[in-house]
């Protein structure tokens, strides 16, 4: 892989040289918390944060989203909304790094998402490192660094920016915008040294190897754990909206008040919210908070693993972080594995 | 629609509130010649100084807390087809039914001025929610309703569906919005059980969620005591939490 130096004072040059084609999203801070807005310089960047608490996936698979626009009358005619800015998503973490990847799976997967593929590739994603607090555990599920799946990937290491090429297209627009030399291996180091720095920085972390987790979860159907929680939770449906892999949504139609046109879009939903599977006739496959929290526990342990051939939960502790009744996910999966182990359940 | 269906005819009305609904339909000034080339609308004591009883579908607003109210709004459902609560006096019961939690005789003192002698011939009863008197096809909830929501539920029925009402909590309407979590500032809110559709418009402004739109269908009300419990409200502050616009599940009696 490719490591370039970027001086100091280049970051700002390359930000300015990027907002000339495309929309730059990064980290700033609202109300005192990271937050991904849009951003008009390099000085607004946080680049080096704990987790945001919405996730940048709004930016590929937005909230709201018009799928197609209609018109009615004697000849109805559908056309097909796929609207798309070329976008840089700036000061992506690793976790966040990794759910795109898995959402790049996701949306590709049976009949492709034309919306979502369409926005993807019109986006650049500059990685960089952060910083864990106490929710996250990207060490415990192989997450805590990209490798891959990014277009650039820049860390600040005091004299200037360490720059990890990912991608020609990332390549062509660091050349394109600012001067840098290759970096030394000192340089180099230096992201080696904050990884390690980093690693020693978690309290969170999950009790067993991540391959061993979908074995666990399929095994804890029948758990006390669900009940439990199911107890407490509010199925407020936070933890989905917050979470970088949760990519449900429900489809809706609007006709303007003229009643000539109109429009088909989707929002986005949650498993956790009572009516998500709730079917014609009131029948509901998933009536209490229990099962629902089960279900999306095993959605990022098991079921996506199954499908997919990797964990869906990539460690950014959101759901822990978003939730009021402090359900954390590494202290279920910990009692699962507790339960597992001593063949005890409490 | 087809162009020589007649137009359904619509009437509004409003009981005991600020008027403040009717305000909000109102206030569609973009949307009303699309709305008048759909609908009729034969009684509007708000709009209009027409008055008719010929209508399909009756938007009522406010709480009814006089025995002459429960008369008329009986009357309007033997007339509509589809009754509309509009708002939350009507959907809810709203803030009128806090009055509930003191005798009646009390209530007109206060009101009416205990040293007026004629305090005692008001007829004032309990205040409730419009499906505490007669039953009710679909609800706007809010204080006050949301534009998008009524124009939501007026193509709905004009159309032929069924309005969507959401059975989620504002905590999602916050999280599609971008908002920070209001408990993550140390503050407090009802939003976790509250009803969402407002876009979470108070949080969104800087304030924090009331319940104005009333609760999602089950809400988990013993969590989000503890939860406020956790987040430093007394006793006291609970009771009012959930009784500013909740008070004719507590103190209504049953619909």
């Amino acid at each position: 892989m490719d490591y370039r130096f970027l001086p100091k004072k280049g970051l700002s040059l390359f930000v300015d040289g990027l907002l000339k084609d495309f929309k730059v999203y990064g980290p700033v801070k609202m109300d005192g918390f990271p937050v991904y807005e849009e951003v008009s310089s390099a000085k607004e960047l946080l680049l080096m944060h704990s987790p945001s608490h919405i996730t940048p996936k709004k930016y590929l698979f937005p909230q709201r989203e018009t799928l197609l626009r209609f018109k009615t009358g004697e000849k109805p005619q559908v056309e097909h909304a796929a609207d798309a800015d070329n976008q840089v998503l700036f000061g992506i973490h690793p976790c966040d790094i990794h759910a795109i990847r898995l959402l790049d799976r996701v949306f590709a997967y049976g009949t492709p998402d034309v919306n979502y593929l369409r926005r993807r590739e019109k986006t650049i994603i500059i990685g960089t490192e952060c910083l864990p607090d106490k929710f996250c555990f990207c060490r415990s599920v192989n997450t805590m660094t990209a490798a891959n799946d990014f277009d650039l990937f820049i860390h600040d290491i005091g004299a200037g920016f360490l720059v990890k090429i990912g991608t020609e297209k990332g390549k062509e627009l660091l050349f394109r915008h600012v001067k840098t030399r290759k970096a030394t291996i000192k340089e180099i180091s230096k992201l080696v040294e904050f990884h390690k720095k980093k690693e020693s920085m978690f309290t969170a972390s999950i009790n067993a190897e991540p391959s061993t987790l979908p074995l666990i979860y399929s095994g804890s159907y029948d758990s006390p754990v669900w009940e439990e929680i199911g107890k407490i939770c509010y199925g407020c449906g936070s933890c989905n909206l917050v979470c970088p892999t949760c990519y449900c949504f429900d489809v809706r139609d609007d006709i303007s008040l003229n009643m000539k046109d109109g429009e088909r879009y989707r929002v986005w939903d949650g498993c956790l919210l009572e009516d998500f599977a709730k079917v014609a006739g009131g029948h509901n496959f998933r009536k209490t908070r229990g099962e629902r929290l089960r279900h999306r526990f095993n959605r990022k342990f098991q079921f996506q693993v199954d499908k997919f051939g990797g964990l869906f939960c990539v460690g950014c502790g959101r759901c822990s972080r978003a939730c009021l009744v402090n359900i954390n996910i590494v202290e279920i999966t910990n009692k699962l594995i507790e339960e597992r182990e001593t063949g005890k359940k409490e | 629609m087809t162009k020589n269906m007649p137009k359904p005819k619509v009437a509004f009305f409003s009981f005991t509130c600020c008027e403040g609904c009717q305000l909000q339909v109102l206030s569609c000034e973009d949307e009303l010649v699309d709305i008048l080339n759909l609908i009729e609308i034969v009684n509007f004591r708000e709009a209009i100084d027409e008055k008719r009883d010929d209508y399909d579908i009756a938007f009522i607003e406010g709480s009814v807390s006089r025995q002459h109210e429960i008369e008329e709004v009986k009357k309007i459902r033997e007339k509509a087809n589809v009754v509309v609560a509009l708002g939350a006096c009507s959907s809810t019961g709203g803030l009128n039914c806090l009055k509930n939690k003191f005798p009646m005789e009390e209530v007109k003192k206060v009101v009416y001025g205990e040293k007026s002698k004629y305090y005692k011939y008001f007829d004032t009863i309990p205040a409730r929610p419009l499906d505490a008197v007669i039953p009710v096809d679909y609800y706007l909830h809010g204080c006050p309703i949301t534009k998008s929501e009524f124009l939501n539920v007026l193509k709905a029925l004009l159309t032929g569906k069924r309005p969507d009402m959401p059975n989620y909590p504002v905590c999602v309407d916050c999280k599609m919005t971008g908002n920070i979590c209001v408990f993550e500032k140390g503050k407090t809110c009802m939003g976790p059980v509250t009803r969402a559709g407002c876009d979470a418009i108070c949080v969104t402004y800087g304030a924090v969620c009331w319940g104005c739109r009333g609760t999602v269908d089950n809400p988990n009300t013993e969590s989000h005591e503890e939860t406020l419990r956790i987040y430093g409200l007394t006793a006291d502050d609970l009771v009012r939490s959930f009784d500013l616009y909740g008070g004719w599940n507590k103190y209504g009696g049953s619909k």
